[in-house]
């Protein structure tokens, strides 16, 4: 029995692999993303027919996921965001299934890795540069200059720059962290319920309190899943309707 | 009970078997194998989104909506044809009606008309009757007068006779009743 909170986040090799001198083993982790890919399509495209009038509890979850990405895009990014549909909602399922998948006990949790989130973050923040390149050219550089007088710029365009930059760290830490704490405080109260239990005497009665405290944290921890990967997908949307549009027009 | 407390710090140790300890998501000979899978997983993923999933889903969607506005458009044509049905019917019930009403209005006068014709005939051969029978009534009379007059005539000549023996000719006894009955 793992007593230590943060044991819960270490990658174990299932399947050692080495290619190119590089250590890629089917880990504890992979195996959960090969999971979420599978759940996920099985739910997003066997679930889905066309001939129902009236959709099943499956298909109208995914008609239902299908319009509230429609929608988060349209609103942050306009119609011409709708190109990247599919990409915003990839992310905005791969991240939540990492969450909610990793609220099953026993089950990894993708998503507390940074080099995960970050490589997710660096993947929104280069489509964004090079989407705003392809669309606006070298006047894409514009968006780091706002409408102010012009001794002012000497200092908004470094801010601008600098915190252009700073993007991917605080959207991959964002998630990273919040999924990080929820689960490591479920564990260090799960142990507070082993250490109070085997205490004995009225200790052990005592042990009740963290058990419920867990039940309460697990619900807030669900909503902190969906909430983190929404967050996620509309900074993504936001931050492209910056590249699509510039400065909102 | 004091077993239960000790033993839980002492598997910790045992089973956390620490590499050199670390904070495992930075441990950097990991994100290989972590960048690997997802790359694979994500990609995977992107394709069946952009491929299969959201076509479906949009598919399903347009199906639904075309669909529902296709039985909404049939519902407001036989609603709008049903209307209509219901102004022909009633158009055809009022004509009808009125049809109906001066059909039964000729007939009534057509009747009528027999009947006051029958009436005017009827009292028309009833007057006719009378009118005969009046005159044959009156024409009885006068025979009946006639003969009442022959008879005091041919009674007076018998009575004459009978008295005095003589015999009175027609003209005279006429002539005596006549003076006699005043007429």
């Amino acid at each position: 029995m793992a007593m230590n909170p943060m044991e819960q986040f270490k990658i174990e090799p299932i399947v050692p692999l080495h290619i190119g001198g590089y250590d890629v083993s089917f880990t504890n982790q992979s195996l959960v993303m090969v999971a979420i890919v599978a759940v996920a399509t099985l739910f997003l495209s066997f679930s889905v027919s066309s001939r129902r009038l009236v959709p099943t509890r499956l298909q109208s979850m995914a008609e239902l996921s299908y319009e509230f990405v429609q929608g988060m895009i349209q609103s942050a990014a306009g119609n011409d965001g709708m190109r990247f549909f599919p990409f915003v909602f990839t992310l905005f399922f791969f991240v939540l299934f990492s969450n909610f998948f990793g609220l099953i006990p026993g089950v990894f949790t993708v998503t507390s890795q940074i080099a995960v989130t970050f490589a997710l973050a660096a993947l929104v923040v280069l489509t964004v540069i090079v989407t705003g390149f392809l669309k606006h050219g070298i006047g894409f550089l514009k968006l780091f200059v706002p409408h102010a007088p012009l001794p002012l710029l000497f200092l908004l365009v470094p801010i601008e720059v600098i915190s252009f930059f700073t993007r991917p760290i605080s959207l991959s830490v964002r998630l990273f962290a919040n999924m990080l704490a929820g689960h490591t405080m479920l564990k260090v109260f799960a142990g507070f319920v082993i250490a109070l239990g085997g205490a004995g005497g009225i200790l052990t009665g005592l042990a009740i309190a963290p058990m419920l405290l867990i039940v309460a944290i697990s619900a807030l921890e669900l909503l902190v899943a969906f909430l983190q990967a929404y967050v996620f997908a509309v900074l993504t949307c936001i931050y492209l309707n910056e590249a699509l549009h510039l400065h909102g027009h | 009970m004091s077993e239960g407390a000790s033993s839980a710090p002492a598997t910790a140790e045992t089973t956390g078997h620490h590499e050199p300890a670390g904070f495992p998501p930075f441990k950097t000979e990991t994100y290989p194998s972590q960048l690997f899978w997802l790359t694979i997983s994500f990609v995977l993923l992107f394709i069946v989104v952009w491929r299969i999933a959201l076509p479906r889903i949009g598919g399903a969607l347009t199906a639904r909506k075309g669909q529902i506005d296709g039985d909404l458009g049939a519902a407001e044509k036989h609603r709008r044809e049903a209307a209509d049905a219901s102004a022909a019917y009633d158009a055809a019930l009022a004509a009808a009606k009125a049809r109906a009403h001066g059909l039964a209005d000729e007939n009534r006068k057509r009747l009528n008309a027999e009947v006051d014709a029958a009436k005017a005939k009827a009292e028309a051969e009833a007057q006719a009757g009378m009118q005969a029978a009046e005159a044959r009534i009156a024409q009885t009379r006068n025979a009946a007068r006639a003969h009442v007059a022959q008879a005091a005539q041919d009674a007076a000549a018998a009575i004459v006779q009978q008295l005095t023996g003589d015999n009175v000719s027609a003209d005279e006894a006429r002539a005596a009743v006549a003076s006699v009955s005043g007429s």
